[in-house]
């Protein structure tokens, strides 16, 4: 690579990274540079693989291939979070890293000196500490506090001074705002800008469209673990972000299976007043008889917590009411849930929905063995019928009913799962994000059997990250945003572009009414 | 429907300073009073309480809780189950290797048998870090080889008598001679608080997802804490000889689980980050004035067993009590 004048200016610069987990290609080709003196926005939507790049330069992942340049000077790869900081690659996480139990002062300065020495005196600390808490927060805190006494805010803040105390030459803020009370983030984009005037490059990972256009000087965007395009400021407009977020080619593609009529069955669920969070607005919702509706969102913005509320878990507050001919009956636990036939298929197949070391058939069988227990006596031949019922109706290929539920493709084992869960004859099945990690032909199968559980009377509701499956397949899609329903949008309403904008607030809609106020 | 956005509101921290969050930042303050009172109780059923016997007999049970602290702090399923059997290693070593061969003398025979300490402990934290078996499995395969060891290398009690270490049992100048083992590693805990290395420790324990991204060398921290937990067992292998004057391999799990007791008595989190080595001496006062009180009031021994396990799961109840959050909303 030759050395121009605007390398020279160049922080940190990828080229054609590539990153894989397992199946799973995270990056494909990627290409970012960081200039100094630059707040440099990343956007896509879920999957893009921008947290996957921010690993890479932050240390915590190595790339399969590609390279980084940082300084002048072609490395592998960093090895560890604190190789990136010796070379000046501070990142501040999503996730709150703190140490709960301990204070203040030592979370700030986690990290920043060597085991054995104390470098800089415990005075000099505390000055620093408290400088900056004071600059983000708009008022002194207590440094002697522990960490897990502090808001969710405070908290959030305390991570970012920790990022600043090094005053790194490439600062990467990976959704570091989104816990970030207002009065703390505008104070943080005033250090931001500053830091920028001084010549550090900042790269800003956000869901909030006005934050990029507040600070950002360039943007690049990403999908399916490319980058896209990078665009200066000035060159860009909402709409056109949202377009290349989503997939220009086919922004306005239409769903691809259309039914008749809306559902409009029984409501069999509903949501009354429910508060995802302690901020956030309570809302109603209906569910209905043999309608699909998806949930959607960034991830982590609110739907996961909305379904877990269905079943009768989580931390919501409100009621959620189980609606039958016989009365309504409100839903406080998640064994009431499943006593009032509502079925519950987790994320995670691995971790919480399969024996691994179990066979197939008492995977299927466990929650509904009763059946198949007469006079107390557990008979598997009672089992095994029941499991072909469903191999031949959900179409699962498999080897015999006593293999191992791990000899199966993670189409199939997912089927069983679903099985399961279908054998206990639920009206109400909520799924999460059932379609991750298996192929498009199981895929397919899938969204033909909720199409006919649909058909048959079933209500289910799925949350999905995927957005092409919301628009192909759902009646009605729940956008979450920021820990609360943002919007309601029916089928005819549902394209990439409409589906994307509402994930991000709707960057084009917020700026005509800027215009008009 | 649409939803304007709304901005999140401005939620400040508000310090905090009930008795609740006191007894929370100081974990060992139930067993502090536990063994204040059982201090008084102590002299008023003992009025020659026998000050330098009564250290010298608690020193290496003290040793023995404090140095299973460091691997707990450290978090992540931390553990050292092998403290105890280590203590009486460094015994057999010194007794049957240093001795005869003229290193008995403080000089060679302090940083041969701390090295040797220090050494063990930094086996079991290179198997737990590197090859993530769990902490439990690792110094519970390393207790078994320590006391295979030290009947191998002394199939039947050997005892020692005239040498300097006998002064550890009695008054070394003024002070006695438990004192001043206990207070050696005491001051070697309140060191490390002079340097990052303590902090550090606490960090890991408390979350290590956070010390690692912060740029901290987990790996390191949590190596160390099993070393610091074998150069504390090594110490207090000296108050053992000092104590009982000889070396017996036969006892070699004899600190083992009351040592763990003291430190979940002395509030020391087993899930790490929280406690520390103060509580866990202060847990085992709980226990040895317990034990001395029973014995002093000529209550049989049968029931001291039953008494620990009672007080131990009361003292923990009653910490978790204090403790215990409000329910928040959510």
């Amino acid at each position: 690579m030759t050395m121009t004048a605007v390398d020279r200016d160049v922080l940190i610069r990828t080229t054609s990274l590539r990153k894989a987990f397992g199946q799973t290609k995270a990056l494909r080709d990627c290409s970012f540079d960081l200039r100094a003196g630059e707040v440099h926005a990343i956007a896509g939507e879920n999957g893009s693989g921008k947290s996957t790049l921010v690993k890479i330069l932050s240390g915590v992942h190595q790339p399969d291939s590609g390279e980084i340049e940082t300084g002048g000077e072609l490395i592998a790869g960093l090895a560890n979070p604190r190789q990136a900081q010796q070379h000046g690659i501070v990142t501040v996480f999503q996730e709150i890293l703190v140490a709960p139990a301990r204070s203040v002062l030592d979370n700030i300065w986690l990290g920043a000196e060597r085991p054995l020495r104390a470098d800089i005196s415990a005075k000099e600390k505390k000055t620093i500490a408290a400088a900056w808490t004071e600059r983000l927060l708009g008022a002194p805190l207590d440094l002697s506090m522990p960490a897990e006494d502090l808001s969710l805010s405070d908290r959030q803040a305390c991570c970012i001074a920790r990022a600043l105390i090094r005053q790194p030459r490439v600062l990467i803020l990976d959704e570091a705002t989104s816990a970030l009370d207002v009065g703390t983030r505008d104070r943080l984009f005033e250090v931001i800008q500053e830091m920028r005037d001084n010549g550090a490059g900042v790269a800003l990972i956000t869901h909030r469209m006005d934050e990029i256009e507040a600070i950002g000087d360039r943007i690049t965007v990403m999908r399916s673990g490319q980058t896209i395009e990078t665009l200066e400021r000035g060159a860009w407009r909402p709409r056109q972000i949202v377009a290349l977020m989503s997939g220009t080619e086919e922004t306005d593609k239409p769903r691809r299976e259309d039914r008749e009529a809306a559902p409009s069955g029984p409501v069999v669920l509903r949501a009354e007043n429910l508060r995802l969070h302690r901020d956030g607005a309570a809302f109603d919702v209906d569910i209905h008889a043999g309608e699909l509706v998806g949930l959607a969102g960034l991830e982590g913005h609110g739907q996961q917590e909305f379904l877990e509320a269905l079943r009768g878990a989580g931390a919501a507050e409100g009621t959620i009411v189980r609606v039958t001919d016989a009365g309504e009956v409100p839903i406080r636990s998640i064994a009431v849930g499943a006593r009032n036939q509502i079925a519950y298929v987790p994320r995670e197949r691995g971790r919480e929905s399969m024996f691994g070391w179990m066979s197939i058939r008492e995977n299927f069988g466990m929650p509904t063995l009763r059946t198949d227990a007469k006079g107390g006596w557990l008979r598997p031949s009672s089992t095994r019928r029941r499991l072909m019922e469903y191999v031949q109706r959900l179409g699962i290929v498999m080897g015999g009913p006593e293999d191992r539920i791990t000899t199966l493709s993670g189409g199939n084992a997912q089927k069983v799962v679903i099985a399961r869960w279908l054998a206990a004859h639920p009206m109400i099945l909520l799924l999460n994000d059932p379609t991750r990690g298996i192929d498009i032909n199981a895929k397919r199968d899938l969204y033909a059997l909720l199409r006919q559980l649909t058909d048959e009377g079933m209500a289910v509701v799925m949350l999905s990250s995927e957005v092409d499956e919301h628009i192909d397949l759902m009646d009605r899609v729940l956008v979450f945003r920021e820990g609360e329903l943002y919007r309601e949008m029916p089928a005819g309403e549902l394209t990439r572009t409409s589906l994307v904008s509402a994930f991000f607030g709707d960057p084009e809609e917020m700026r005509d009414q800027e215009t008009a106020s | 429907m649409t939803v304007a956005i709304t901005e999140t509101t401005q939620e400040r921290t508000r310090p905090r300073t009930g008795l609740r969050d006191f007894v929370r930042r100081n974990s060992y303050i139930v067993a502090l009073l536990l063994a204040v009172i059982l201090l008084v109780a102590n002299l008023v059923v003992q009025p020659d309480f026998g000050w330098v016997q009564q250290f010298a007999t608690f020193a290496p049970l003290a040793i023995a809780a404090m140095a299973s602290t460091p691997a707990i702090l450290s978090g992540r399923g931390g553990f050292d189950l092998s403290i105890s059997p280590l203590m009486t290693l460094c015994s057999c070593v010194f007794i049957v290797f240093l001795i005869p061969n003229g290193l008995g003398d403080p000089l060679a025979a302090i940083p041969i048998v701390l090295l040797l300490g220090a050494a063990v402990g930094t086996i079991n934290g290179v198997l737990i870090v590197f090859l993530r078996v769990p902490a439990m499995v690792v110094t519970l395969a390393m207790y078994f080889v320590l006391i295979g060891v030290n009947l191998k290398l002394i199939p039947t009690p050997q005892s020692v008598t005239g040498t300097w270490v006998s002064y550890l049992a009695g008054t070394v100048g003024p002070v006695p001679g438990g004192l001043v083992t206990i207070g050696i590693v005491v001051a070697i805990w309140v060191a490390l608080g002079f340097i990052p290395y303590r902090r550090l420790l606490y960090a890991v324990g408390s979350d290590d997802a956070a010390a690692f991204s912060s740029g901290v060398n987990v790996s390191a921290i949590r190596i160390v804490a099993y070393a610091l937990g074998g150069l504390f067992a090594a110490i207090g292998s000296f108050a053992l000889v000092g104590l009982v004057s000889s070396a017996d391999a036969s006892q070699s799990s004899a600190y083992t689980l009351i040592a763990v007791a003291a430190v979940a008595l002395g509030g020391t989190s087993l899930v790490g980050g929280r406690g520390g080595v103060i509580g866990s001496l202060i847990g085992a006062a709980v226990i040895y004035l317990l034990q001395s009180l029973l014995s002093g009031m000529q209550v049989s021994p049968t029931w001291l067993q039953f008494i620990y396990g009672v007080m131990l799961v009361l003292s923990v109840v009653i910490g978790a009590l204090l403790t215990m959050k409000k329910k928040e909303s959510a």
